[in-house]
């Protein structure tokens, strides 16, 4: 059959090339909804951070640490570089760091306004950024380093927290 | 999966798309990164520096994945000479929204380039210079800028009056001279070193510790060897509000702060303030805040050389996202630039005073464009003002804004 052709094709071009010491997806035009989508009904945290911000280096391996307090939680570190970003400078920034598990994407669009209002439109690039996306779909943004004491409080509440 | 698996599932489920099969119609969703332009022509930068010289002619410093590019244009933008490049391999250039490379013509007829590149994996940047003593044939093998192992980052070239090239630029040498002696110290310093025309560059001199270390400087001049700087500082607290200095020469000039914004925050802005002066001595600063006491883009002037600001007038679109300000004064008029994003497309807005900043003009689109965009800039000769725009799609653009 026609598809299962091209799976096949995909899956031996997949198996041919090199692969990064960690998967970091790309971030463009709908990726966003996207992720929103596939962590639907789950309490979810996205941290917003980039290779040009100290603060931001600087506050990774906390998140390693919550990430090991709490594996049942969703986080997803998204690097908000200008696309074409240094993905090998990223990759080697989350291992140091301790995140190399942790689900990970990267702005590939260098149209960075649009990316940015997909996401919020009032983020006009600060970092880091956080936001905690209830199981409900209810957002809450914050910038600067996040208070990890409150983020892994507010997901224990909402975790617990009847449908 | 890796990125360049990633961006072949793309392409293999538009093939699917396009088959118009079921399995297509699930995965559509996956949209492929959009196409990367790869090469190093004009075609390809994503920042382009504009500095016009006094005959009308236009120079263009610009930067395309990882090399930096000089050309010139006779016509005002509209055709450009082969590009002459200022390194000879590509380089891991500043990564940073603010980073641009600069340039500037001194009356020697010397053209002095200048681009921060990522010198280690910890991103700490290097300022490298550059010069070519006729025009944009040969450009001399790329020097640092300052004799420091600590980060540079966001220099910024402006012409002195008098015909000497001023620099300033975010330095970290103070901050690991700190840390090696155990001593905290916050952010970065605000550094700045001359070049009399024809020369290199003297030393460099810190004016200010602890300052934002990710935004752009702005420079204009108060006069001849009177470079006024504004930055994003670090008042107590952990504050990031702007400041401004006049320096006299060598001598750093008190802080002054421009506005009581109180943004409190350990972050990263990626969002540096504009400067100009007019020719009645007024200060016009442009900057971007998310205070506690106002949030936005705001525009300020002050009548006694930055001692006490006016208060801030805000300025664009608030549901736009208005962003990247520039200021620009010519004998008789101050102009705004910035930019705005209505959820397609990018626009250039401008605004003038004709009253040194008092009153101004209703804003007006000048131009737009649905792909990546730089920053408007703007430049000028007499009371001509152009802004100066790169945008993806429809490459480089000289706007003029007004005449008298």
């Amino acid at each position: 059959m026609r598809v299962s052709v091209i799976l096949f094709a995909l899956a031996a071009a997949l198996a041919a090339l090199p692969v990064r010491a960690l998967d970091i997806k790309p971030l463009v035009g709908g990726s966003w909804q996207e992720l929103l989508k596939e962590h639907a009904g789950k309490s979810l945290v996205v941290h917003f951070w980039g290779l040009t911000c100290a603060p931001c280096i600087a506050e990774l391996p906390r998140w390693a640490a919550l990430q090991r307090e709490r594996p049942n939680m969703a986080i997803v570190l998204v690097a908000s570089d200008p696309a074409p970003a240094d993905l090998d400078a990223q990759a080697a920034v989350l291992n140091k760091a301790g995140l190399s598990e942790v689900e990970s994407w990267s702005f590939a669009d260098p149209f960075t306004e649009r990316l940015r209002h997909d996401i919020d439109p009032r983020w006009r690039g600060e970092l880091p950024r956080t936001i905690q996306v209830g199981r409900d779909g209810t957002r809450n943004a914050t910038v600067g380093p996040a208070d990890l004491r409150a983020i892994r409080n507010w997901f224990d509440a909402d975790v617990g927290r009847k449908p | 999966m890796t990125y360049a698996a990633r961006n072949l599932l793309g392409m293999v489920c538009a093939l699917l798309a396009s088959a118009g099969s079921a399995y297509a119609q699930e995965h559509h969703h996956h949209a492929a990164p959009p196409p990367t332009c790869a090469d190093v022509s004009m075609a390809c930068a994503d920042k382009a520096t504009p500095f016009l010289q006094s005959d009308g002619t236009l120079w263009l410093a610009w930067s395309a994945n990882g090399r930096v590019a000089v050309v010139t244009s006779r016509d005002m933008g509209r055709s450009f000479s082969a590009p002459s490049f200022v390194n000879s391999a590509a380089e891991k250039l500043d990564a940073g929204a603010d980073s641009r490379p600069q340039i500037v013509r001194d009356p020697s007829g010397r053209v002095v380039v200048a681009y921060t590149i990522a010198r280690d994996a910890n991103y700490n940047g290097q300022v490298l210079t550059a010069s070519s003593a006729d025009g944009v044939k040969a450009f001399g093998a790329p020097q640092p800028l300052t004799l420091s192992d600590a980060s540079q980052r966001f220099v910024a070239f402006a012409l002195d009056p008098a015909g000497d090239v001023f620099a300033a630029w975010i330095d970290k040498r103070n901050l690991v001279a700190a840390k090696a002696a155990h001593k905290k110290y916050n952010g970065a310093a605000l550094a700045f070193a001359w070049a009399g025309s024809g020369k290199n560059f003297a030393p460099a001199a810190i004016a200010h510790d602890n300052t934002c270390e990710c935004c752009r400087v702005g420079v204009a001049f108060a006069g001849p060897h009177r470079p006024v700087v504004i930055w994003r500082n670090l008042f107590a607290g952990g504050v990031r509000d702007h400041a401004v200095m006049t320096i006299n020469g060598d001598q750093p000039g008190p802080v002054m702060r421009v506005a009581e914004d109180n943004w409190k925050i350990d972050a990263c802005p990626h969002h540096g303030p504009a400067l100009a002066v007019s020719p009645s001595g007024t200060y016009h600063a442009a900057w971007f805040t998310e205070g506690s006491n106002r949030q936005g883009l705001f525009y300020a002037r002050s009548a006694d050389a930055g001692v006490t600001f006016g208060k801030p007038l805000a300025i664009g679109q608030e549901d736009r996202q208005p962003s990247r300000p520039m200021v620009f004064s010519t004998q008789h008029a101050v102009w705004l630039a910035w930019k705005e994003f209505d959820g397609t497309r990018s626009l250039a807005v401008t605004m003038v005073s004709h009253d040194d900043g008092m009153s101004w003009s209703k804003p007006k689109v000048v131009a737009e464009t649905t792909e990546a965009s730089d920053h408007p800039l703007m430049v000028g000769s007499g009371e001509h003002v152009f802004l100066s725009w790169l945008t993806r799609k429809e490459g480089y653009r000289l706007i003029a804004l007004g005449t008298p």
